[in-house]
C-alpha cells in the first residue's frame, strides 16, 4: 500500500490544531519558546488571600487580555475562559474556525472537555457570602450555575455548534482522557473532527486540599529531585483538534503529530497514594504502546506526570523502568510541572500538547527545578536545558487521585500501523439499581416501570431508608462516602448478576464509569465552611479527595479491585445516560473488555434549598406541579464486548442497539422497532420534551412508561431507566426497549435489544 | 494532664476521624502499633496509612492545640496511643474545646 493510504476499516488520529493557556503564556506561540528556554512560571498566588496556607507558590495563568465576544463575567468561570481561549486557538490552527470563533465549514465537530474544579473558584465566593449570611438566596441559587458541564455550554455558545459534547473527570488524568474519547469518536466515524482538551483554574479548595495533604512545596517544585517536597498548583488549559488522517488529508491539512496510542487504567490501590511498585502504571504504559503497535525501542522521549511529590516521582520512575525495560537507560524523561505547575484536570491535555510539539520540533524538554536526582528516580533526566534531538514517539503520562492512570503516545505521522475503525458489539450482562424500594437487579427491575411500585412523591423523597452496612465490608469501606457506598452496592450486585453465567469477571478487565450532575456539592460546601471558620490548617486531608467528581469511581474501583478504564462523566439530568454511552464507546472502541457504568446521586440539603428558592421565586403560573423533593439512588449496568462475554461463557441479558446523543439527538434517525407490540419505551423523567421525541420516532406506537414514578426524582435516573429496560428485555416483557433522557434541550436515546435470537445492531455507525 | 483520660480521648478521636466503623475505642490497646502492617508476635496493628496520619495530626491539633511535626519525628510520635499521649501531655497545653 502506498505510504499514507488508509485501508477500509483502518485510520489514524491526527492532531491538526493545538491551543494552550499556561503560566508561561496565553497561547502556543508564547508558551512553547519559554518552555524550551526553561522559564519557570511560578510565583506567590495573588488571586485570593493565602494566610495560613502551607504553600502559596503557584503557576498562575491569564488570558492575555482577550475575552469571548459578548463576554458576561457572571456566565464565565475562569476555567471556562481558559478553555475557550485554548480551544479557539486549536480550532483556528486547524482551520476549523476563524479568530471570531465562526466556523469555516459544515463538518460535524464534537467537543470533549476534561476538568476537575469547573466553576469552583466562583462558587467559593458564593459560599463565602453564604458563610457570612446564611440567608442569602441569590448566592445560594447561583451555586449550581457553574457545574462541570458549564464549560461545554459556554464553548458551545462561543465556538459551536458541536454535534456532541462530553464533560468528563478522572482527576489529574482528565485532560488526557478527553483526547482518548475524541479519538474513539473519530474511529467510530460519527464525527469529522473533535475539539478535545482539559481545563482547570486554581481555587481555594484545591490549594487548601493539596496543602492539607502536605503534597505541596512552599518553594518552586523540584520534580525527581532528592530534596523534592511536593507540587505547585498550576492552571490553564490545553486543547487539540483531532481528525482522522483520511479526512485531514482530503482537505489538505498537515498534522502536527499523530495520536498513535493510548490506554486508560485504574490502580485500585489507594485514594491519594500511587501504587508504589509502579506495576499498575507500567501496565497502562505497555497497553498504550500495544495499542500503537509500537515498542519501547520506538520511544524517544517521555513527558512524565512528574508532580514532584515524593510518592509520585518514585512510583513513576519504577513504572517507566518496568514498562520500558533496557530502553529506560536511553530514553530521556522530563516533567514540565517545574515550569507550568500541576494544572490538574488540564495537565493531561497541556502535556499532550507539549509532547506533540516535542515530536514536531524535535526538542526534548527539560525538568526545571531538578538539581540532584533522587536515587529512587533513576532515569535519563534532562536537566537545566532542552535538547535538540529527533523525537519519533513521545509518551505522556497522567496519574490521578483514586489511581486513574492514562498514557498517550504522540508520534510523527505514520510511524506505526493505523488503528482499526471496526466497532465491537456491546452486551448488557448484569444490572442493579438502588431505589426507595431497595436493591433490584437486571432481572427484578422490570416492575419499576409496570406501575405496581409507583410511590407518592413524599415516599420517595430524601435519603434512601435502606441500611447499607450489611451490604458492605465496613472495614474496607471506611473511606467511602455516601455516593461511593451507594455505588459500591449496585456495582457489586450488577457484577454478581453478570457472573451468574459463565466464568467470573477478572477485575483487571473491568472498569467503571459513573455519571454525576454536580459532584460532591454538600461535602464541598462543608469543606469550604470549615476553611472559612478555622483556616487552612484545619482543612480536612481525608475529606479533600472525596470532592473531585471522579471520587466515587476511584473509591469503588479500589473497593472492588476494578483495574480497567475508569472515569466519571457529567451531564446534568442525563448524567446516567452520558456515563453508559461513554462506557459503550470505550468498549466498542476496544479500550475495555467490560465496564460497569451508571450513575449515583445522593440526597442533598443544598440542592433542596436551591430548588426551594427557584420554585418559590418562580411566577405562580409557571409552577406546573407541586414542588417535589429530590430523592437519591444509584444504578449501574455491566457492559461487555461481545468477544469478552463469549470468551467467559456468559449470557447477555440484552444487546446495546442504537445510540444517539446530545444535540444531534434525532429520534427519527433511530431504527424503529421490528414489532411495535413487543417494544417498550422507558423514560427517565416523564417530561413533555421526552414525549415529543418519542412521538417523532418510529416508536410512537410502543408502550411508554417512566421510572420516576417508582424511583423518585434525581439527575441520575437515566441509569435506573436503563436497568429497568434491561429487565424488560431479560424477562421477555419486551423484545426491544428505547430509553430516552433529556436535559436542557439535549439528550440521549439508547435502545436495548433482546438476545434471543441474537440479531443485535451495532452502536450507530455513521456513514460519512 | 490526666494521661488515662487523654488516651481515651485519643482513641475516640481515632475511631471518629478515621471512620473506624464498629470499632470500640476502648478495644484499642495503648501500645498497639497504629500504622503499617502488624509485626510478628506483637499486638495487631491498626493498619492505618499516611492519609490517616495527616487527618490524625490535623484533628489532634484542632482538639488539643498541639501541633505534630512533619517527617521522621511524627513517625515516633504516631507509634501508638501511648506515644501520642506522651507527646501531647508533654506539650503541656490545656485541652482546647473542639469548636
Amino acid at each position: 500500500m502506498a505510504r499514507g493510504a488508509v485501508a477500509a476499516g483502518e485510520d489514524r488520529i491526527w492532531l491538526t490544531g493545538l491551543g494552550l493557556v499556561t503560566a508561561l503564556g496565553s497561547d502556543v506561540a508564547t508558551t512553547w519558546p519559554r518552555l524550551v528556554a526553561g522559564d519557570r512560571g511560578m510565583s506567590p498566588l495573588t488571586l485570593f488571600g493565602t494566610a495560613g496556607q502551607r504553600s502559596a507558590m503557584v503557576a498562575s495563568a491569564d488570558l492575555g487580555g482577550v475575552f469571548p465576544p459578548g463576554y458576561r463575567p457572571k456566565e464565565w468561570s475562569r476555567t471556562s475562559l481558559f478553555a475557550w481561549k485554548a480551544a479557539r486557538e486549536a480550532m483556528v490552527g486547524a482551520g476549523l474556525a476563524n479568530i471570531d470563533g465562526e466556523r469555516l465549514d459544515g463538518r460535524r465537530v464534537g467537543l470533549v472537555i476534561g476538568g476537575t474544579t469547573g466553576g469552583m473558584y466562583e462558587t467559593e465566593a458564593l459560599l463565602a457570602d453564604l458563610h457570612a449570611n446564611p440567608n442569602r438566596t441569590d448566592s445560594l441559587v447561583e451555586m449550581i450555575s457553574q457545574p462541570l458541564t458549564a464549560t461545554g455550554d459556554r464553548l458551545s455558545g462561543a465556538l459551536g455548534p458541536f454535534c456532541r459534547v462530553r464533560s468528563l473527570c478522572s482527576a489529574c488524568s482528565s485532560g488526557a482522557n478527553a483526547l482518548i474519547v475524541g479519538a474513539l469518536w473519530l474511529l467510530s466515524g460519527e464525527v469529522d473532527a473533535v475539539v478535545a482538551g482539559g481545563t482547570d483554574g486554581i481555587c481555594r479548595l484545591t490549594l487548601s486540599g493539596f496543602n492539607a495533604l502536605a503534597a505541596t512545596d512552599p518553594e518552586r517544585c523540584r520534580p525527581f529531585d532528592a530534596s523534592r517536597k511536593g507540587l505547585n498548583l498550576g492552571e490553564g488549559a490545553g486543547f487539540t483538534v483531532l481528525e482522522r488522517a483520511s479526512t485531514a488529508r482530503a482537505r489538505g491539512t498537515k498534522p502536527v503529530a499523530e495520536l498513535a496510542g493510548w490506554a486508560i487504567g485504574a490502580e485500585a490501590h489507594h485514594i491519594t497514594n500511587p501504587e508504589p511498585s509502579g506495576a499498575a502504571a507500567a501496565r497502562v504504559i505497555s497497553r498504550c504502546l500495544r495499542r500503537a503497535g509500537l515498542s519501547p525501542a520506538d520511544v524517544d522521549y517521555v513527558n512524565a506526570h512528574g508532580t514532584a511529590t515524593p510518592l509520585n516521582d518514585a512510583m513513576e520512575a519504577a513504572g517507566l523502568r518496568l514498562a520500558l525495560g533496557e530502553h529506560v537507560e536511553r530514553i530521556p524523561v522530563s516533567s514540565s510541572k517545574g515550569q507550568v505547575g500541576h494544572t490538574l484536570g488540564a495537565a493531561g491535555a497541556v502535556e499532550a500538547v507539549f509532547s506533540a510539539l516535542a515530536v514536531k520540533e524535535g526538542i526534548i524538554l527539560p525538568t526545571m527545578g531538578l538539581e540532584q536526582p533522587d536515587d529512587a528516580c533513576r532515569l535519563v533526566h534532562v536537566m537545566h536545558r532542552a535538547h535538540v534531538s529527533p523525537v519519533r514517539a513521545a509518551l505522556s503520562s497522567s496519574f490521578g487521585f483514586g489511581g486513574m492512570d492514562t498514557v498517550l503516545l504522540l508520534t510523527v505521522p505514520e510511524l506505526g500501523p493505523p488503528q482499526a475503525t471496526a466497532l465491537r458489539r456491546v452486551a448488557v450482562t448484569g444490572a442493579a439499581v438502588l431505589t426507595p424500594h431497595g436493591l433490584d437487579d437486571g432481572s427484578g427491575a422490570s416492575t419499576l416501570v409496570d406501575g405496581s411500585r409507583d410511590l407518592e412523591p413524599a415516599a420517595a423523597a430524601g435519603a434512601l431508608a435502606i441500611d447499607l452496612t450489611p451490604l458492605l465490608d465496613v472495614g474496607r469501606a471506611r473511606r467511602l462516602d455516601r455516593p461511593a457506598r451507594l455505588s459500591a452496592v449496585v456495582v457489586e450486585r450488577a457484577i454478581a448478576e453478570a457472573q451468574a453465567t459463565g466464568s467470573p469477571l477478572d477485575g483487571a478487565d473491568v472498569g467503571l464509569v459513573l455519571g454525576t450532575a454536580f459532584g460532591s456539592l454538600d461535602p464541598s460546601a462543608a469543606f469550604m465552611h470549615r476553611l472559612f471558620e478555622k483556616g487552612p490548617r484545619f482543612a480536612s486531608p481525608a475529606e479533600f479527595p472525596n470532592l473531585v467528581p471522579s471520587s466515587p469511581v476511584g473509591h469503588v474501583s479500589i473497593y472492588h479491585g476494578l483495574r480497567a478504564a475508569s472515569l466519571a462523566t457529567a451531564d446534568l439530568g442525563t448524567s446516567g445516560e452520558s456515563a453508559v454511552v461513554q462506557a459503550i464507546e470505550l468498549i466498542a472502541g476496544g479500550e475495555a473488555g467490560a465496564l460497569v457504568a451508571g450513575s449515583v446521586e445522593e440526597a442533598s440539603n443544598l440542592i433542596e434549598r436551591i430548588r426551594f428558592c427557584l420554585y418559590e421565586g418562580a411566577p405562580e403560573e409557571t409552577r406546573s406541579a407541586p414542588r417535589r423533593q429530590r430523592s437519591e439512588g444509584a444504578a449501574t449496568l455491566v457492559l461487555e464486548a461481545e468477544a469478552h462475554v463469549r470468551a467467559r461463557g456468559g449470557q447477555p441479558l440484552a444487546w446495546i442497539g442504537a445510540v444517539s446523543m446530545w444535540s444531534e439527538l434525532a429520534p427519527e434517525s433511530l431504527p424503529p422497532p421490528e414489532d411495535p407490540s413487543a417494544a417498550h419505551v422507558v423514560l427517565a423523567h416523564d417530561s413533555a420534551d421526552a414525549r415529543v421525541l418519542v412521538a417523532r420516532s418510529g416508536w410512537a406506537g410502543a408502550k411508554c412508561t417512566s421510572v420516576a414514578a417508582s424511583c423518585g426524582d434525581h439527575e441520575g435516573l437515566g441509569a435506573a431507566a436503563l436497568v429497568a429496560a434491561t429487565a424488560l428485555v431479560a424477562r421477555g416483557v419486551a423484545r426491544e426497549v428505547l430509553v430516552i433522557g433529556t436535559t436542557q434541550g439535549r439528550g440521549y436515546a439508547i435502545t436495548l435489544v433482546s438476545p434471543d435470537p441474537a440479531s443485535p445492531a451495532l452502536p450507530r455507525v455513521a456513514t460519512p | 494532664m490526666d494521661l488515662p483520660l487523654l488516651k481515651n480521648d485519643l482513641k475516640a478521636l481515632i475511631v471518629k476521624e478515621l471512620n473506624l466503623e464498629g470499632r470500640d475505642p476502648a478495644s484499642i490497646d495503648d501500645r498497639a502499633q497504629l500504622f503499617g502492617p502488624s509485626q510478628e508476635g506483637a499486638i495487631p496493628s491498626l493498619g492505618l496509612d499516611s492519609l490517616d496520619a495527616l487527618q490524625l495530626a490535623m484533628s489532634i491539633e484542632e482538639k488539643f492545640g498541639v501541633r505534630i511535626p512533619e517527617g521522621p519525628e511524627a513517625r515516633d510520635i504516631f507509634a501508638s496511643v501511648d506515644s501520642i499521649a506522651t507527646y501531647v501531655a508533654s506539650a503541656n497545653v490545656a485541652p482546647k474545646p473542639s469548636v
